[in-house]
């Protein structure tokens, strides 16, 4: 009997240390954004009616997943933890960066104010891709501060945020 | 019907009556005997006891965190005052809490719930490590935490008529007082009142505790989250105070064959949840959470746990039946800032989620001495569950559950050191998950849809486990080995959810078709001491076919991460071990290490650990101990027992992580510890003192709620506790 189950123990170490000498390419890293000519940049301004041209390189030491951009108002200003800074003129009041969640951030949503979220496939496979969209901003909603948000996945699962502050303004006041 | 079904059959086999010994069946109460006892009939699995002294050494506020010390089990902190108990990594729904034999059920899925048990009422633990689902179900998958209040020895013998204790304790770190009282009492009663009966003894016991304690502290001004620095007022982690109120009672009465009693539990919990944690973000926010350390602000949990359960037990020569039912209710409060998200407008008020569960549960027991080695168990449990939720944040479809198992071992005492058992369980479980739709509309193509969260399912499981083992005692050997299946029932959450999850931001999907998560584990455990040596090692292996797993995908839906729930094989192995050495017989040397690998070995994260696993651990301890004569003659206070230790704990880093957990670096920290009893004419003064972190180490627990965002564990801290018995 106990030698039976010195067999089994030995059995399971075997399992154990098949399973522990597989070379399974494990990604344990999330993906990159490139900072270099992303665009919007901070602080960039457009005007309604106009076109956001959005541009950025990404890339994974494995394989990309998918992204999702979403633009909200900053009317209250609050700032983001990556890289989102309030611009020069804004009234963001001086302690901004008192306990900011950057995870993620529930927005007051204000009649009228400009909501978009959408997610976006990359072709499977690609390791790093350049992705070019435009989205036109509508004529009709408000002016004023808002973030730019993208999140990118890889195909582990990994995710990495990236937001930016623009404003957009009225052509006709 | 089922509550029906199943009480008809418990009553059936208690009728029958499978014969059986006065001995056991978990009857120690009655029973008191001056051996002290497995609490698990099933004497081969490998588990470590602790008893009342050394629970009341630990002076952690929270049950979960007193266990943290021992190796093989973890406790993973949701804050200052809550903690979460693991064995082996194993936590959440594949962990039982049995307390006084009955399975505690609260909201165990959530990351961010702690244990609603008061842990000053509770005299002994025993943790058993490995799958225990023979004796207590599902959920046993990963161990069992068995936790009971008893008398203090001898009660019923020659016991005071009336006792009991009270302790005052306090805590620096988080500016934690508290007190913790019992009153206990034993009357006899002459045969010639209660005709037809033997002399019987009546007791009762009343515990009450009460501790209150500010934001808790860490050793760091401020902390970085993804490139961003958050500051911290007075280094204390803002809104992480709290509350916690419990009472119970026991009646009970007893004559040499019967028993029973009746056990009430109430506890109640108020705490608040570190406000840049929960999605929340303080500058939007109008409270002024620097405005008091003591105060608990939005995001906050409030939780009241109610437990009734009624106890009876025969016992004759060669048999004996027991019958445990119970009813729990547990009411779980969850408060945030009512704020818009997405397309869900502002909420009218505070509630996001509140649950209301109650569970009904009923056990019977039966052991039969069949001849002179031979003993057989039968046990029969029922468990009705019935779970509401309301709020405007989901995360839980509402369900009832019914389910029942049947389960039969034969225990055979082969000779006088060898003992072997073999056990067979079926179980069913019957689901019925409530559909769920959104409050608020959502704009889908060119219509507002009130989109379903979680649809109307209905499933039944069956599952059918085994278990052998054998224990063998001798000379100084104690070797005790375990084989067996155990199962998992999926719980509603991994069924039926389909949204986003408010508190962590992400998507969350169910998935109806889950299977009973089952594993095949064995377990060994050989110890062997002398006067001055005591070692033990605990190996372990374990084969999940079917593991469940929260899978973070690569997708997106409505504009958060899809983290979908799969199934994937995992093996896990490990272990602990642990030397003793007494080269004087005031002084131990100690020495215990636990270690964990977990492989997921198909599915999408094919190649991974688990989330939330533990890295390996060591923790030396050095401890002097001291006992002097009991001296009776003079009024001033005498020292009989004492102690003082000095103990390291050192944490290896963990590296295997699964997305979207972080590396997490080593980290070792100092701890000192002592006490001392004095023995006055009619009453035991005891003090303690415990001095945890005392360098003030900033590290980060892995298995930690708050690890995700970066937040080191607590800092220095100083417990006082001051007891009196009488």
């Amino acid at each position: 009997m106990k030698k039976n189950i010195i067999l089994l123990f030995a059995l399971g170490a075997m399992i154990i240390g098949f399973a522990a000498c597989e070379k399974t390419a494990k990604d344990l890293t999330p993906p990159v954004i490139d900072e270099a000519g992303f665009l919007p940049a901070d602080c960039d301004i457009y005007y309604l009616g106009d076109t956001i041209q959005v541009h950025f390189v990404c890339s994974d030491d494995t394989e990309l997943g998918n992204f999702n951009i979403e633009i909200h108002n900053n009317f209250d200003h609050h700032t983001h933890g990556t890289s989102s800074v309030d611009c020069d003129g804004e009234e963001g009041d001086d302690h901004h960066h008192d306990g900011d969640e950057e995870h993620e951030h529930e927005h007051e949503a204000v009649e009228g104010a400009w909501v978009f979220n959408q997610d976006y496939a990359i072709v499977r496979g690609l390791s790093s891709d350049t992705v070019d969209i435009a989205i036109p901003v509508p004529a009709d909603v408000l002016e004023g501060d808002y973030h730019f948000m993208l999140r990118l996945t890889d195909r582990a699962g990994w995710q990495t945020l990236k937001a930016v502050a623009i404003h957009l303004h009225n052509p006709n006041e | 019907m089922y509550i029906l079904t199943i009480l008809s059959a418990v009553l059936l086999s208690v009728l029958t009556g499978m014969p059986v010994d006065s001995s056991s069946l978990r009857l120690e109460e009655v029973t008191v005997t001056a051996v002290h006892r497995h609490s698990s009939p099933i004497t081969s699995q490998s588990s470590v006891e602790v008893p009342a002294e050394q629970l009341k050494e630990q002076l952690q506020s929270s049950l979960a965190q007193s266990l943290n010390g021992i190796a093989g089990v973890q406790a993973s902190s949701i804050g200052s005052g809550q903690a979460r108990p693991a064995v082996r990594g194993m936590g959440f729904n594949r962990l039982a809490v049995v307390h006084d034999g009955i399975r505690h059920e609260g909201q165990q899925w959530g990351d961010d719930h702690g244990l609603e048990i008061d842990r000053f009422a509770i005299d002994h633990i025993e943790i058993i490590k490995g799958a225990s689902a023979l004796l207590y179900g599902s959920d046993a998958i990963g161990g069992a935490v068995v936790l009971s209040t008893r008398g203090r020895g001898a009660m019923y013998e020659d016991a005071k008529p009336i006792g009991g204790s009270a302790q005052f304790f306090a805590r620096t770190n988080n500016k934690l007082f508290g007190a913790s009282a019992r009153v206990e009492g034993v009357k006899k009663i002459p045969s010639d009142q209660v005709p037809h009966t033997k002399e019987g003894t009546f007791y009762w016991r009343v515990n009450a505790t009460y501790q209150d304690y500010a934001d808790y502290s860490v050793p760091t001004d401020s902390f970085e989250y993804y490139s961003y620095r958050i500051p911290l007022y007075k280094r204390t982690l803002r809104n992480t105070a709290g509350r916690e109120a419990d009472g119970s009672l026991t009646l009970g009465y007893t004559t040499g064959s019967w028993h029973t009693c009746l056990r009430v539990y109430e506890t109640w919990a108020r705490s608040g949840f570190f406000a840049n944690a929960h999605g929340l973000e303080v500058r939007l926010s109008d409270i002024d959470y620097d405005r008091s350390d003591r105060d608990t602000d939005l995001p906050r949990q409030e939780v009241n746990h109610l437990k009734v359960l009624w106890h009876t037990a025969y016992s004759h020569d060669h048999w004996g039946v027991e019958v445990n039912a119970a009813w729990q209710h547990n009411l779980r409060l969850e408060e945030s800032e009512p704020v818009s998200h997405g397309y869900m407008p502002t909420p009218p008020d505070t509630r996001e989620r509140q649950f209301s569960k109650h569970t009904g549960t009923l056990h019977a027991l039966a052991k039969w001495n069949v001849a002179a080695r031979h003993t057989l168990r039968f046990g029969l449990q029922g468990e009705v569950q019935h779970n509401r939720r309301s709020g405007w944040g989901f995360i839980i479809p509402d369900f009832e559950q019914y389910s029942a198992g049947l389960f039969a071992a034969e225990e055979w005492r082969a000779s006088r050191t060898l003992t072997v058992n073999a056990g067979v369980r079926y179980d069913y479980a019957h689901m019925d998950i409530h559909a769920y739709r959104d409050w608020f509309p959502t704009p889908v193509g060119d219509t507002a849809v009130y989109q379903e969260r979680s649809a109307a399912i209905a499933r039944n499981f069956h599952s059918f486990t085994w278990s052998a083992g054998l224990r063998y005692a001798d000379k100084g050997w104690l070797v005790r080995a375990n084989i067996g299946k155990a199962f998992r029932t999926p719980i509603a959450k991994e069924l039926g959810t389909d949204g986003i999850n408010y508190h962590i931001f992400r998507y969350e999907a169910g998935n109806t078709d889950l299977q009973p998560e089952e594993s095949y584990q064995a377990d060994l455990s050989v110890a062997w001491e002398n006067e001055y040596v005591r070692v033990q090692v605990d190996p372990f292996a374990g084969y999940f076919p079917n593991y469940i797993y929260l899978n973070p995908t690569a997708e997106y839906r409505e504009g958060l991460q899809l983290y979908r729930y799969t199934q994937a094989q995992v093996v896990r192995a490990g272990g602990e071990a642990m030397l003793t050495v007494r080269p004087w017989r005031h002084m131990d040397i100690s020495v215990q290490g636990e270690y964990l690998f977990a492989r997921q070995l198909s599915g999408d994260k094919k190649g991974y650990g688990l989330p939330f696993s533990p890295p390996w651990r060591v923790m030396p301890e050095l401890r002097f101990h001291w006992e002097t004569p009991l001296v009776h003659r003079t009024s001033l206070p005498r020292p009989s027992l004492g102690y003082a230790a000095i103990n390291f704990r050192v944490c290896g880093a963990q590296r295997d992580i699964v997305p979207p957990e972080k590396p997490t670096d080593g980290w070792w920290t100092l701890n000192l510890s002592a006490g001392q009893k004095f023995h006055l004419s009619s009453c035991e003064l005891s003090i303690s003192l415990k001095a945890d972190n005392i360098l003030n180490t900033k590290y980060y627990d892995h298995t930690s709620y708050y690890r995700l965002i970066d937040i080191p564990e607590a800092g220095w801290n100083i417990s006082v506790m001051a007891g009196v018995e009488f």
